[in-house]
């Protein structure tokens, strides 16, 4: 039993804070992805400072919606795609579990090619990085502790900074980004109403929302947490803003400036080079390779929560593999399988990532709506069953990601 | 001080109850099983063949049947959901359900005491297979006839059940019966109200070890998790209590009324109990004292109020008291009284002013003449015994310094409160060190 008379109050506090942090940080972090990055550096190199506002909005709706999937988790103890099996039938749940299992293999090839290309600009053949990150990322999340693993994410999640020192390295003007984040305004032409709906989508990924839910059941925290559980998912949450809000900067004060146009992340860093220095370049990729890193370990992760939650057979992390085989069979698969693809000569990897955002497009939606009504449900949810004010809040977040969802689908088909 | 009145219900006796025969192996009962799934959807028919409507959903009694009955169907008819009472069934095949009579009346459907409805509260839903030891999810559920009556007699929790049902068409197929857990073997923890339980289920969690019951506990939420600790004896929950963490213990009893909280922790050891409400909000904790035995919650009160680095804090006040004028025939019956608790090695003997003399094992009780007065066994080596304010280290050295299995601890007029066995001691230390302020909580080490 925790001896309380041997540290002080504000220590106890730290000390509780610290051991709740994780499910936001990780989950939230870990949509600022390679594809994400892309986005960022895309809408900051064609539309300068003008769309930040966009980045902000997607930030709020993604505190709000992490707040209620980890809220769920912890009050109802059970992952996404079991609760989805329970209340809308076997159906709902198995469609929605195999809509995430394809979408998110698509995903983690996408994390897999960040790798590839932003260690291609360190002169390292993909043949040698691809591979090295399976087997590592692979052997971490399978060989470590629970524990363990949460601070090997924290530390890869550090690697974030490199934008937040790429953004002041180049010069942005700062009352033109402020300007940016307080006033919205578009360009309404089919281009920018595409990228804004791609900066929403990367935000709120459907295997975002499906981690930090079974996150905070494998940590077993409990409602006692939810407080503490709420600053790690704002925290989470704003440092997911604050470093897309750098990656837009860097790529407005430079790219933007001079008028050259970028397709990914990697293209933004070389693009950096002559601009803002080597250094900018390099760090630059290191960022992208830590997100990728991070992502790269999350949804394989993520997959076989739910995956094992849909078989009703829910298994954790600190579960060995003769427990959990399926668990561990969905997460070497996941891996297997995206790694085999990227390093497939003349994959049809553009068109892979096109299916992957229409797939995590679709699924969103019924996702939310799901979620929503779990969380009105007072069998499910009890005293923290969504008040008024909440339900009209997710209403609105729902109606508005329906909309770019509609608008996204549209010029993607189009 | 006296004995505390705890009960002392000999669980040890309730968890080898020898468990009934399985329906399920009636190779009858084996072949006439009923997809619940399957079921759900098909036509209800009057006799004669002319279909009332189509199956929502099929309501269930528990009671003390280890096999729930059908009370009544949920049958859609229009646009409109009515109940129909399980008495008029006459025939239940996997496509169709006959009514015994040509004319029915219509109710509303209105959830009574004690029913559940298999799909909407407990296909798809956690159960607990108590063979297996683990949570699981219902794929689907067997009925089949069993003393005049359509019962739930089996579970099916497998996978290939499961995707059986995502199908159209295939939902007809057969049961495969060895996939199939026998009712009797899962305690599912459906609707707050009527918790699916049975005796035989109830049997089977008796039998766990409460560390691995403790585990069950935690991967359970809210409404399921009260469910199951409402189904416990509360002897075994209480046990299941003290094995769990302790901020999921927190959680637990907040979820739990005042009042099942005040017999839980009573049930549990006084030192255990006592560490767990030394945790709880204040008004927490009153609103559990106040539905607590009154001598209990005094005792509790006590030691809730000890620092756990001191002894009084690190004590269990569970112990047997003697008077040196008592015979070693009253002091064996009062241990074979208290026979349960593990602590019973002995008997604490004070004087008549209530002070402590000595402490008698129960193997000088055993040598001793029946009839003999306690005081004839008194002598030494008497017992080490600390004060309630005698810091961990002090009491380690103690430990150390006698070699005894106890120590017992006095108040202010020697008066003994409490003992200090060696796994108190091992709680403590585990307790202390956790947060690494172990040098500073006890000079010594």
């Amino acid at each position: 039993m925790a001896n309380k008379s041997l540290m002080s109050p504000k220590k106890i506090r730290i000390a509780a804070l610290l051991a709740v942090m994780g499910p936001g940080l990780i989950a939230g972090l870990s949509d600022n992805d390679p594809a994400g990055i892309t986005t960022y550096s895309v809408l900051g190199a064609d539309y300068g400072y003008q769309l930040l506002w966009v980045l902000v909005a997607s930030m709020l709706a993604l505190i709000v919606l992490h707040d209620l999937a980890a809220r769920i988790g912890v009050v109802t103890r059970q992952g996404m795609i079991g609760l989805i099996r329970q209340k809308y039938g076997a159906r709902a749940g198995t469609l929605s579990a195999g809509a995430l299992i394809l979408a998110n293999i698509g995903t983690m090839t996408a994390e897999f090619a960040g790798i590839a290309a932003a260690g291609q600009l360190f002169g390292f053949s993909k043949y040698v990085t691809v591979p090295v990150a399976a087997i590592a990322v692979s052997f971490l999340v399978l060989r470590n502790s629970f524990s363990t693993v949460e601070k090997v994410f924290f530390v890869i999640s550090a690697g974030f900074i490199a934008y937040i020192i790429a953004g002041f390295m180049a010069g942005p003007d700062w009352g033109a980004a402020a300007k940016g984040v307080l006033i919205p305004t578009i360009p309404f032409t089919q281009e920018a109403i595409f990228i804004a709906t791609a900066t929403i989508g990367t935000t709120l990924a459907p295997w975002g929302l499906a981690f930090i839910q079974s996150y905070a059941v494998d940590k077993r925290l409990t409602k006692d947490d939810l407080k503490l559980l709420r600053v790690d998912v704002w925290t989470g949450s704003l440092l997911t803003g604050v470093i897309g809000f750098f990656v837009v900067v860097t790529c407005a004060a430079t790219l933007h400036k001079q008028g050259i146009q970028i397709n990914d992340a990697a293209d933004a860093a070389k693009a950096l080079e002559p601009l803002a220095g080597t250094m900018a370049k390099e760090l630059f990729a290191i960022g992208l390779i830590g997100a990728a890193l991070l992502a790269a370990s999350i949804l394989p992760l993520s997959t076989a929560y739910s995956v094992s939650d849909l078989t009703g057979r829910p298994a954790a992390l600190d579960d060995s593999p003769r427990e959990a085989p399926l668990f561990y069979l969905t997460f070497g698969l996941m891996t297997g399988i995206s790694a085999f693809l990227i390093l497939i000569p003349g994959a049809p990897l553009i068109k892979i990532l096109v299916i992957t955002q229409i797939i995590n497009a679709i699924l969103l939606l019924p996702l939310l709506i799901y979620m929503f009504g779990i969380s009105k449900d007072k069998q499910l949810m009890g005293e923290f069953v969504a008040t008024r004010t909440m339900k009209t809040i997710y209403s609105i977040i729902i109606a508005v990601v329906g909309v770019a969802i509609s608008c996204m689908l549209w010029f993607t088909i189009n | 001080m006296k004995t505390p009145p705890v009960k002392s219900i000999n669980t040890v006796a309730k968890r080898i109850v020898g468990r009934n025969e399985l329906v399920l192996q009636r190779k009858n009962i084996r072949e006439s099983l009923v997809s619940v799934a399957g079921l759900i959807g098909k036509p209800v028919k009057y006799q004669g063949g002319k279909e009332i409507g189509r199956l929502v959903d099929v309501v269930v009694r528990h009671g003390e049947d280890s096999y729930p009955p059908v009370s009544g169907l949920i049958v859609k008819v229009g646009q409109s959901k009515s109940f129909i009472d399980g008495a008029r069934i006459s025939k239940l095949t996997q496509n169709e359900i006959q009514l015994s009579s040509a004319k029915v009346d219509l109710t509303e459907f209105t959830r009574r005491e004690g029913e559940s409805l298999l799909d909407a509260d407990v296909l798809d839903h956690q159960i607990v297979d108590v063979n297996g030891l683990r949570v699981v999810r219902s794929s689907d559920l067997y009925l089949a006839p069993l003393d005049r009556e359509i019962r739930v007699v089996g579970v099916d929790i497998s996978f290939k059940a499961f995707l059986r049902r995502i199908f159209p068409g295939a939902l007809g197929r057969g049961p495969i019966p060895k996939h199939v857990i026998d009712w009797a073997n899962v305690a599912s923890l459906a609707h707050g109200s009527g918790v699916v339980r049975s005796n035989e289920s109830r049997a089977a969690l008796g039998q766990l070890r409460p560390a691995d019951l403790a585990d069950l506990i935690e991967d359970l939420a809210g409404r399921e998790r009260n469910a199951l600790i409402e189904m416990l004896d509360p002897d075994l929950a209480a046990d299941a209590l003290e094995e769990m963490e302790d901020d999921e213990l927190q959680g637990l009893l907040r979820g739990l009324s005042a009042q099942r909280s005040a017999e839980l922790i009573s049930r549990m050891e006084p030192d255990e109990g006592a560490e767990v409400l030394r945790d709880l909000d204040s008004d927490h904790r009153e609103s559990i004292f106040m539905e607590m035995d009154i001598s209990v919650a005094k005792q509790l009160r006590k030691l809730v109020e000890f620092d756990e680095t001191l002894a009084g804090g690190i004590m269990t006040s569970h112990m047997l008291i003697t008077h040196e004028a008592d015979t070693v025939a009253s002091a064996l019956a009062l241990l074979v009284e208290h026979r349960g608790r593990d602590i019973s090695d002995g008997v604490v003997v004070v004087d008549a002013k209530g002070k402590l003399l000595d402490h008698i094992q129960i193997i000088e009780l055993i040598a001793a003449k029946p009839s003999a007065m306690l005081s004839s066994l008194m002598g030494p080596p008497y017992p080490t015994s600390v004060n309630l304010n005698t810091r961990l280290d002090e009491v380690i050295d103690e430990f150390a310094n006698n070699r005894g299995s106890s120590i017992i601890v006095v108040d202010e007029k020697n008066k003994p409160v409490g003992r200090i066995l060696a796994d108190d001691l091992v709680d403590a230390l585990a307790s202390t060190s956790d947060n690494q302020g172990f040098a500073q909580g006890s000079g010594a080490l």
